[in-house]
């Protein structure tokens, strides 16, 4: 049996690999049918009746106690929730004239909203509950092998030790596995499954109800000939548009930086480096709303290049979609060139100083230095970073938001969204200002379907993961 | 020996240094170049001389009756332009004299000035011109204020030879202008929270009035928006999330780097791929389900949401993990040492850089982040943090009355956190490049 041998190599090599094996639960659900005593398959049904009987009372207990708190759950809201998570709720909400107060008396009906909430809690319950159940029969089963090879069975305080030792991921990975479980898993399931529905402005509960529409959603947004297929695509491109520009200048520009400040020759370099470091550490909104009021239509830097006669009337910053769309790379570049610089800096000095000797000697000029040797070796050490740049750049809500706010509006484009809007921006907008939460969600499924392409293209290329211990 | 070759190699800068300052000198002379329907016209000092006459006239019979601030262009002339361009030229005679490194700085630092100088004129006569109605038309474009640019070109000519001489590197001057790029919107920002006039936009950069009234306001004033309690809120909700993160983080970057179990690299990949949804798509969700546990318009929410997911940022913290000899572990385990010994004795007491790093991006989150709070604060005014708080100063209903506070609001928040950042600069990039390598 491997699976005993793996039980116990788990606690004493650190490193094996062998441990890392995942085996198909299935299966081994069968070999605990097949091995296991009468004990172990009652344990199927009553849970922790094993190590009841075989005297790890508290264990037993507790396991016991759990499946007990889940029938119980079951019965009560769990099976109530999974139906209505069917249907979404099936009475909708009426009024019905009350003649005696002569007033409308509002009837409750379901609410859409809280079936699917509901129901996805009791999935997310119920799956936990099997794998506590998993745990429970495979523990019924190393209780029955340890008392046959008449071993010592550890008691509950043996159990708890190991919590700190041999079993310390689970201890160390409880609570923000809970954390991810509540605050990430949970909620993204909830939005996941709300792609599927008609969720939208015109289905709000707790008036209205809204039902499952399957790919409905999917097809309106990328197939079909309507205003908010005719916005998909456009946004799309400019925030493919946006990613590769705003990722590329800012590496490049922010690596010369780096370059020209690590130069010999350059002194205080402390201080310049302070001095690009301040705009990272002023809080990104305040920096951004500032830029945006210098550069309205009646914002300090138009009017006073008018007054000197520069331009007759102002520069359409936010209001003309190519200058809005320029503006808003180049104000990225303040935002970005220090971070990068910060980055590159470090890594710069690593580049072997005999490379650039030689290639003095050789007679190359500052630019095929920089083209031959500089750049080719921060792309080879930075390419991981690079697409996450790429992918926070296709995400970049900030920026966007606060700068100019999806603007100019255009009305060839669906409710509120704007030229410079990026799908990111543009799904805040649905989801908070026109409550079109189906299209939101679809649109976000969208985003991490493009993001995941993207990094599975590269990353998993990258040596980092191919050679996870490469350098251990 | 050396010393003397480089007194040598300055030597040819000896002429064309102080011929570029005499010619500077001689830009302020040159006339106003006039562009009219005939063709050109040099309006030459006449001009000027109006300009000062008028300005002059203007002074006085303000100053007759009321108190008038205005200096008088004459004055600004005198003092901004020509005592730098004068003594830019005087400087520049001394490297005839000697070679020395210093007399070169000496013009460098004055053409410096003198630039500047050029700057501050070519903007105020411009303006005082079309102010006095000398010009009719604007002055900078279609009336060349020709010697004045020259002036500029020359002195930023004579920068370079100065900086040539001394063998300092060019680089300074990218360095500089960049800087003045970087530091303008925050200065901007200062300027704005100390300006007396109220309201949003200005058709000037200096404020014509300052105060601490802003400030003041801002703190006291608590009939609309509670600052104070904002600053407090966002303290407590940092400080929270920060330690509950830190926890998170660091437990969840050691046991992928260093225990092995079944279903390591599921989890890895599990969180990977959450990661790549983008983070507040499930607002909504998030939401309800505050509402659900009872939770939505309080702090602990929003320090529930923060740290929530931290565990997802687990993977620079591993980077660092991964780079602590594992010979170390496993001394420490065959000496009967447990995970969980290895890990706070161990692990955590070497990590100070990634720690520090963690802490450091965790605290500074709630100041920043504008989405969650808005989402789960709703209009519950007292609940706010201060980016949301600063942002709702900024709407459409409250901008005109508070947007000389909500600079002030910004300078306040921003202080602490950049006063943090550069003291732990080297931490965050050490952690910064852990991100690089992946």
């Amino acid at each position: 049996m491997g699976r005993k041998k793996q039980g116990n190599v788990v606690g004493k090599n650190v490193s094996s690999k062998n441990s890392e094996k995942l085996q198909n639960p299935f299966k081994v659900i069968k070999d605990v049918f097949k091995d296991g005593d009468i004990v172990t398959k009652l344990s199927f049904l009553i849970l922790g009746f094993g190590n009841l009987c075989r005297g790890q009372i508290v264990k037993g207990m507790l396991y016991l106690l759990m499946e007990c708190g889940f029938i119980f759950y079951l019965f009560t809201f769990g099976a109530a929730a999974l139906g209505k998570l069917v249907s979404l709720g099936t009475v909708q909400q009426s009024k019905v004239y009350n003649e005696t107060t002569g007033i409308y008396d509002v009837i409750k009906g379901d609410n859409s909203m809280l079936c699917l909430l509901y129901g996805v809690t009791a999935a997310v319950i119920i799956l936990l509950f099997l794998c506590i159940w998993y745990s429970g029969i495979k523990s019924a089963l190393k209780v029955q092998e340890l008392k046959n090879s008449k071993k010592k069975i550890p008691g509950f305080v043996d159990d708890i030790k190991s919590l700190f030792d041999q079993g310390a991921h689970k201890t160390l990975l409880f609570l923000p596995s809970m954390g991810l479980l509540v605050f990430t898993i949970m909620p993204l399931i909830f939005m996941f499954l709300m792609a599927f529905t008609n969720f939208d402005s015109d289905h709000q509960p707790p008036g209205n109800l809204f039902t499952w529409v399957g790919m409905k959603n999917f097809r309106t947004i990328l197939l079909s000939g309507e205003k908010i297929g005719k916005t998909f695509w456009p946004i799309f491109g400019w925030t493919l548009i946006w990613a590769v520009f705003a990722t590329f200048l800012n590496y490049i520009f922010g690596m010369l930086l780096a370059i020209l400040i690590n130069k010999k020759e350059i002194k205080l370099k402390k201080l310049w480096r302070t001095i690009f470091v301040l705009s990272i550490a002023v809080p990104l909104f305040v920096s951004l709303l500032a830029i945006h009021l210098i550069l309205a239509d009646s914002g300090s830097l138009n009017i006073l290049l008018q007054e000197l006669g520069f331009i007759d009337k102002a520069l359409p910053f936010w209001t003309d979609a190519t200058w809005a769309r320029v503006t808003v790379i180049i104000v990225n570049l303040w935002v970005g060139i220090p971070h990068t610089m910060l980055i590159t800096t470090g890594i710069l000095m690593n580049i072997p100083s005999d490379l650039y000797e030689s290639a003095k000697i050789d007679g190359a000029g500052p630019a095929t230095i920089f083209f031959k040797i500089t750049l080719p070796y921060m792309l080879f050490v930075t390419t991981p970073y690079l697409i996450t740049q790429f992918i926070s750049n296709i995400n970049n809500f900030n920026v966007i938001y606060f700068l100019s706010a999806g603007a100019p509006l255009t009305v060839d484009y669906y409710k509120g969204a704007g030229k410079t809007d990026l799908l990111v921006t543009w799904l805040y907008k649905l989801t908070v200002d026109n409550k079109d939460y189906c299209y939101a969600a679809t649109i976000g499924i969208l985003i991490f379907v493009i993001c995941s392409t993207f990094s599975l293209l590269t990353y998993r290329r990258t040596n980092s993961y191919k050679n996870e211990e490469g350098f251990q | 020996m050396k010393h003397s070759d480089r007194m040598e190699e300055r030597k040819q800068y000896r002429i064309i240094v102080p011929v570029i300052a005499l010619l500077t000198l001689l830009c302020m002379f040159l006339p106003f170049v006039k562009w009219e329907a005939g063709g050109i016209s040099y309006t030459g000092f006449s001009l000027l001389k109006e300009c000062f006459e008028k300005d002059a006239y203007l002074t006085k019979t303000l100053g007759n009756g009321t108190v008038t601030k205005s200096v008088s262009l004459y004055g600004l002339y005198r003092v901004v332009l020509l005592v730098p361009v004068i003594a830019c030229v005087f400087a520049a005679i001394l490297p005839i004299i000697s070679h020395r490194r210093s007399f070169y700085r000496i013009v460098s630092v004055l053409s410096a000035l003198s630039l500047l100088s050029f700057l501050v004129v070519l903007f105020s006569i411009a303006k005082k011109m079309n102010a006095l109605g000398l010009c009719s038309e604007l002055f900078m474009v279609k009336n060349l204020c020709f010697g004045y640019w020259l002036g500029l070109i020359l002195s930023l000519v004579s920068i370079v030879a100065a900086m040539k001489a001394t063998k300092t590197s060019p680089a300074y001057i990218i360095l500089i202008t960049m800087s003045i790029i970087w530091i303008l919107p925050i200065l901007w920002v200062i300027l704005t929270s100390f300006r007396g006039e109220s309201g949003s936009y200005t058709p000037y950069f200096w404020p014509k009035s300052f105060t601490v009234d802003n400030y003041v306001k801002l703190f006291t004033e608590t009939d609309q928006f509670y600052f104070l309690r904002w600053f407090l809120n966002t303290f407590i909700v940092a400080i929270c999330s920060c330690i509950i993160s830190t926890f998170y983080v660091l437990s969840t970057a050691y046991v992928f780097s260093r225990l092995r179990f079944k279903v390591r690299k599921l989890f890895m990949n599990v969180l990977l791929i959450l990661g790549m949804f983008p983070g507040f798509m499930s607002m909504i969700a998030v939401y309800y389900i505050l509402k659900g546990l009872g939770l939505s318009q309080s702090l602990a929410a929003l320090v529930l949401v923060y740290s929530g997911g931290a565990a997802l940022t687990y993977y620079i913290a591993k980077g660092f993990f991964d780079t602590i000899p594992k010979a170390l572990d496993e001394a420490a385990i065959i000496d009967g040492a447990t995970r969980w010994g290895v890990f706070t004795k161990i692990t955590i007491p070497l990590s100070k850089p990634i720690i520090i790093y963690t802490i450091l991006t965790s605290f500074t989150a709630p100041w920043m982040d504008f989405i969650f709070a808005k989402v789960i604060m709703g209009d519950d005014y007292a609940n706010y943090t201060v980016a949301l708080g600063l942002w709702t100063m900024l709407q459409k209903e409250f901008i005109t009355t508070w947007y000389t506070r909500f600079a002030a609001g910004a300078v306040v928040v921003s202080i602490p956190i950049a006063l943090l950042f550069i003291v732990m600069q080297k931490y965050y990039v050490e952690g910064l490049s852990g991100s690089v390598k992946g």
